[in-house]
């Protein structure tokens, strides 16, 4: 679609819409979020002054205790103006579509109107702001690695267990094993050694002849010790060879 | 619409509405105040994200699954980042930079830049009004800084520190981006041609940082290095470049050689200098001095001599143009012939002046150039000078001629910039033509100098200007020889080749040859018994 490619809609600059930049404070910013129904959050009152007035039902706060503390109401707002700086306001939609809505005419700050509740919620926030991020904790129990031991227990028995219940690998079928290499190279064109052991649970010795027949070991380059198939076993993309 | 309706005192009262269900983001687009952007005269507008950091970010694509893939390549990957504490920084679409093109390509373009902390400790509200009268406040998710972007051409960090570090001696600044362009120009034929050895050692003829392979193509570099980027933009004393339209452009795109700015030699400056003996060089040379050297700054010091005669023609050629310029351009502008042979190295200034001797100047003025030669030449040149208007008794203004010659040698250099093929096709025949004229007249063929120190050639330019066989068999025959000093006789300028070109064709000839090595002063030199 040639719209996609970033087209702007410039209608709000054509109309040359004029907006008012805002600075809110995030406290109201939170409480405007919490906001019902059409979105009302309070009444804007312009004369010689402007102020911003909250509605009572916006002011309380969720997450504190203390419920003695709420948002302030009165917010004057103090009024800028933009300089010659041009500020633009752009919008972009989830579907990648820009738009230009308009120009800011005036910028303004909302600040609180400074009372008791406000002092209160300003205390709280600080404390919450200087609880340092990291803390020292004391563990109940001292982490030490000072053993020295000929092998770590919990981890031998682990191991042996684990070497228990696999048992050796068996070798199986050549040609089975040899379609579990297809299949597994059809997906990744190099493996390891290791890996490949995994895939196929085969020893390590028998596993390497099959792989001497149909691949070849990669020494250098980037893929480095890795098996691959031989060239007239593969059928890539892009490759034109057949499989065996 | 500042403060709207109420002029009543009591103010009016709007409903602000923060709209929740909003799928659009809003953002603030910041301008400059010094650009002078104006919205509404923008007639379409193109904005996408500038997607570059992605290569530099992301990690290589390996094909994932089938082909070219390896297992668990992913994981591997990743663990040894871990292991080695490498943390890279995510690619982040939505904090990429925007490019905003504004009215088509021929307009304006932004680049706009996210300012972080925006959102951090207070946030910004779009407050716009409603046809109802209310407000409707709309977050702000992002603030990116616009800043045009400048569509001309500019120089890279490298090329402007030494640039800086010429401020003083450079007044003629028009001529630096020109010189670049051409630059680029004749780097732009030689990759074609040869694109891998480009690939081996960065492009060529670029100052500064070429990869060095082995010795050999070493030595084919630096004399090639140092013959194109000889040119310095020394302080001249015409600064504008412009002159009549045509021939401004293509005198524009020459070197400018500011050499006007430096100090004038003294006699005894040339008393200790090494003569070459082999006497081919200050031959004539089809094409006037291009490119002079500054002084002595690009050339690795070990080469004095290279860089004193070059010097020396630099001022003598200084001299011609100044005369020259006078005479053709305005008021002092600088000269596309000065340009021009500012471009080449040219060692010997002999050579060059009787290259002019021999081409009647059409110059009307060549009274006018008479007269003003003398006096600079004065300067600490007269020995010079004078040997050579002795060497030449047919020459009345060899001024004259050096315009005329450096005019057309600038006009077949620019084409030769640009079609490489050709390049050797125009510059050979006038370079043959011009060697005939010389041997025709002057006794002393321009070829065959006699190597005296007052000329104060102490290398002079070859005379064959063909990259042959036998050029290099005679003289390596004559003397033992280094690849460089063997590149220094067949100078791309000369031989119309490119520096690559030289060089490969250099090391054939070499190959064919089959000469005697001897370590001279622990350099390799090549020499023939015949």
């Amino acid at each position: 679609m040639s719209e996609k490619a970033g087209d702007v809609d410039l209608t709000g600059a054509k109309l040359n819409t004029g907006v008012w930049l805002v600075k809110v404070p995030k406290y109201l910013s939170h409480q405007w979020a919490k906001a019902t129904g059409r979105g009302e959050v309070g009444k804007l009152r312009i004369s010689k002054y402007v102020s911003f007035t909250l509605n009572e039902e916006l002011t309380a706060i969720e997450g504190i205790e203390d419920k003695t503390v709420s948002a302030p109401r009165e917010h004057p707002l103090t009024m800028q103006t933009v300089g010659g700086q041009t500020l633009a306001v752009f919008t972009e939609t989830s579907s990648d579509k820009i738009a230009l809505e308009g120009v800011v005419v005036q910028r303004a700050d909302c600040r609180p109107a400074v009372s008791e509740n406000y002092m209160k919620l300003k205390r709280l926030q600080i404390e919450e702001s200087t609880k340092p991020i990291r803390l020292s904790q004391q563990l109940a129990k001292a982490v030490t690695n000072n053993y020295k031991p000929v092998a770590n227990h919990a981890y031998n028995m682990e191991y042996e267990r684990k070497k228990k219940e696999e048992g050796k690998r068996a070798r199986a079928d050549k040609q089975q094993v040899l379609d579990m290499l297809f299949s597994a190279f059809e997906k990744h064109q190099y493996y390891n050694i290791k890996d490949l052991v995994d895939i196929t649970k085969q020893p390590v010795i028998y596993l390497k002849e099959i792989l001497r027949d149909i691949g070849i070991y990669n020494v250098k380059g980037t893929h480095k010790n890795t098996w691959e198939l031989k060239p007239e076993y593969r059928h890539y993309q892009g490759e034109e060879k057949v499989d065996e | 619409m500042a403060s709207l309706g109420s002029s009543s005192s009591s103010g009016t009262e709007y409903i602000v509405r923060v709209p929740k269900n909003t799928n659009k983001k809003y953002n603030i687009m910041a301008f400059n105040a010094g650009d002078k952007v104006n919205c509404s005269t923008w007639t379409q507008a193109r904005m996408e994200r500038d997607m570059s950091a992605r290569k530099i970010y992301g990690e290589e694509e390996t094909p994932e699954g089938a082909a070219g893939s390896e297992f668990g390549k992913k994981q591997r990957e990743e663990a040894r980042r871990k292991k080695f504490g490498i943390v890279t920084r995510e690619f982040k679409p939505e904090d990429q930079p925007w490019i905003l093109k504004v009215n088509g390509k021929a307009g304006k373009r932004f680049k706009g830049l996210k300012k972080g902390g925006v959102t951090e400790n207070a946030s910004y509200y779009i407050f716009t009004q409603c046809p109802d009268g209310a407000f409707e406040a709309f977050p702000v998710h992002g603030w990116y800084n616009f800043t045009p972007v400048a569509k001309h051409r500019t120089l890279t960090a490298e090329e402007a520190e030494e640039e800086w570090g010429r401020r003083n001696k450079v007044v003629n600044h028009f001529s630096i981006m020109l010189q670049r362009r051409l630059r680029e120009q004749t780097q732009g034929d030689e990759e074609e041609e040869e694109s891998e050895k480009s690939a081996k050692k960065k492009k060529g003829g670029g100052r500064g940082g070429d990869l060095r392979i082995h010795d050999m193509e070493d030595d084919f570099e630096m004399s090639s290095d140092d013959s194109d980027n000889s040119l310095g933009e020394d302080g001249e004393g015409k600064t504008k470049a412009k002159s009549e339209a045509g021939k401004g452009k293509s005198k524009k795109k020459k070197k400018n050689n500011d050499k006007e700015a430096l100090e004038d030699s003294d006699d005894g400056d040339y008393e200790g200098l090494e003569v070459d003996y082999m006497s081919d060089e200050s031959s004539s040379d089809e094409e006037p001095e291009k490119g002079r050297p500054s002084k002595g700054e690009d050339i690795p010091k070990g080469i004095d001599e290279a860089s004193e005669s070059e010097e020396e023609s630099e001022e003598e050629k200084q001299n011609e143009e100044e005369a020259k310029e006078e005479e053709e351009e305005e008021e002092g502008k600088k000269t596309p012939a000065q340009a021009e042979k500012k471009k080449k190295k040219d060692s010997s200034g002999e050579s060059d002046s009787s290259d002019d001797s021999d081409i009647e100047g059409e110059t009307a003025s060549a009274l006018f150039m008479k007269k003003r030669t003398p006096p600079k030449r004065g300067g600490g040149r007269g020995s010079a000078g004078s040997s050579r208007t002795g060497s030449r008794p047919g020459t009345p203004s060899i001024d004259s001629a050096a315009t005329s010659n450096t005019l057309r040698a600038a006009a077949s250099k620019l084409e030769q910039g640009k079609r490489q093929t050709q390049g050797p096709g125009t510059d050979s025949p006038a370079a043959k033509r011009l060697k005939m004229d010389p041997s025709g007249q002057s006794p002393c063929p321009s070829g065959k100098s006699t190597p005296q120190p007052p000329s104060g050639k102490s290398t002079p330019s070859s005379s064959d200007v063909q990259l042959t066989e036998e050029a290099v068999r005679r003289y390596l025959i004559r003397k033992p020889m280094t690849t460089k000093d063997l590149l220094k006789k067949f100078q791309t300028k000369r031989t119309g080749l490119s520096s690559e070109q030289t060089v490969n064709v250099l090391a054939q000839i070499l190959k064919r040859l089959n000469p005697e090595r001897k370590n001279v002063n622990d350099k390799m030199h090549f020499y023939l018994t015949e």
